[in-house]
């Protein structure tokens, strides 16, 4: 629409002076109209200018005086509640502005320090670069996903254990005494050894991950492996349509 | 997710566009040495208003015809605030002006770190959702975080040690 941006300070020149204001007026009198249709509410506008001696007034003079009626009609408090002047209205909006910009801040800090994260953690530059509040946000980032971490491994425990429940009985006499969910989930047949000191010494671990679906979850065909005390006694149990 | 109600998007609409015709109104004003009221309800039957200088002479104005003794007092008082209310404006207008560019510039660097997020997660399995993990990747993850939380602690340590010992003792960054 326009060319360049306009500077908001008072236009010295007369007549591009006039020029602005005839263009804004009209469009401000569009958007109220805009208003009122299509929300449906009663609004007006008045504009005093030394370009005429009689205000330019939307609707029109009996409908704002129609509308002021209405507004004077209104307890004080609650006419002066949302009145706005120049200043009032560009604090509010500052003080707007910048609640986005904090926690604009405060999410890209978050992201940034997420990705400091995972570079350390592969052993991707030392920690010596850091301040201490870089190692404090890093501190705090770890902990929220260990407590992840924890409750997805307590998650998948229990959907093991859930498969189990479903499972019927096999003949298989493999079983340790009181086995139980944590040490099936010990004895998993596929047989690597997870020694971890850091991700990137098991980079060859890592390619046999790449693939994860081979890998996540528990399958039924494990859970068969397992077998539990008494079986004909829990089996009643476990399908009993009250067992959560 | 459910539809969004129709009453809500009224609401909605009404705050924004009520919002820009203030704000068209304030520049209406600073740019072109004018006197504007405007009065807006709600959906919600709330009254919404802006006016420059003040929202009641202009409205007090409009409704009884000024006599020439009480026109003369009130533009008076009116005036000799007036130069200082300008120039507060528009400083109030620098200030934010500047809030909204930096607000840009932070987005501008949220869609950058975005794209790295995405860029790794393609990259490196671990750095994707915990909550989709399998069992041997989520127990590798805890071994390697519960690590690098070991070594951030020390290095945390060093920091408060050097910190009391005072400046240029060991390498500050």
């Amino acid at each position: 629409m326009t060319r360049k941006k306009v500077k908001l300070a008072y236009i010295s020149n007369d007549s591009a002076r006039k020029a602005t204001f005839k263009k804004r007026k009209k469009g401000l009198m569009k958007k109220v109209s805009e208003l009122s249709t299509l929300c449906d509410v009663d609004a007006c506008a008045i504009i005093y200018s030394p370009y005429d001696t009689q205000p330019e007034v939307f609707p029109s003079p009996l409908g704002a005086q129609r509308v002021l009626a209405k507004f004077k009609k209104m307890p004080e408090m609650e006419q002066s509640k949302k009145m706005v002047n120049q200043e009032s209205f560009l604090r509010q909006r500052i003080m707007k502005v910048d609640e986005q910009l904090k926690k604009q801040r405060k999410d890209n800090r978050e992201k940034e320090m997420t990705r400091v994260m995972f570079q350390r953690l592969t052993g991707n530059g030392g920690l010596q670069g850091l301040s201490m509040m870089d190692l404090r946000d890093v501190g705090w980032l770890i902990d929220q996903n260990l407590r992840e971490i924890h409750r997805r491994i307590e998650t998948l425990k229990r959907e093991a254990q859930k498969q189990v429940m479903a499972t019927p009985r096999t003949g298989n006499n493999s079983s340790t005494e009181g086995a139980n969910v944590e040490a099936m989930v010990d004895q998993r047949p596929t047989g690597f050894e997870v020694n971890v000191e850091t991700m990137q010494r098991q980079q060859w671990f890592m390619e046999d991950l790449m693939n994860p679906q081979e890998h996540m979850g528990f399958g039924g065909d494990e859970m068969n492996i397992l077998q539990f005390g008494d079986h004909g006694h829990n089996a009643a149990l476990w399908s009993s349509p009250f067992f959560p | 997710m459910a539809k969004i109600p129709k009453k809500n998007n009224l609401q909605v609409t009404f705050s924004k566009r009520r919002s820009g015709i203030f704000k068209k109104a304030s520049e209406l004003c600073t740019l072109c040495g004018v006197e504007i009221a405007i009065v807006v309800f709600s959906p919600a039957k709330k009254p919404f208003s802006f006016g420059h200088p003040e929202v009641e002479s202009i409205i007090n104005r409009f409704l009884s015809p000024r006599s020439s003794s009480s026109a003369s007092l009130t533009s008076l008082m009116a005036n000799s605030g007036l130069n200082n209310q300008r120039v507060l404006v528009q400083e109030l207008n620098v200030e934010l002006t500047q809030l909204l560019n930096q607000l840009e510039t932070e987005k501008k660097r949220e869609g950058e770190l975005e794209k790295m997020r995405e860029a790794g997660r393609s990259q490196r399995w671990w750095e994707n959702p915990i909550d989709k993990m399998g069992l041997e990747e989520v127990e590798l993850l805890k071994s390697s975080m519960e690590e690098l939380k070991k070594n951030v602690t020390t290095q945390a340590y060093q920091l408060m040690k050097v910190y009391s010992f005072g400046y240029g003792h060991a390498g500050l960054f």
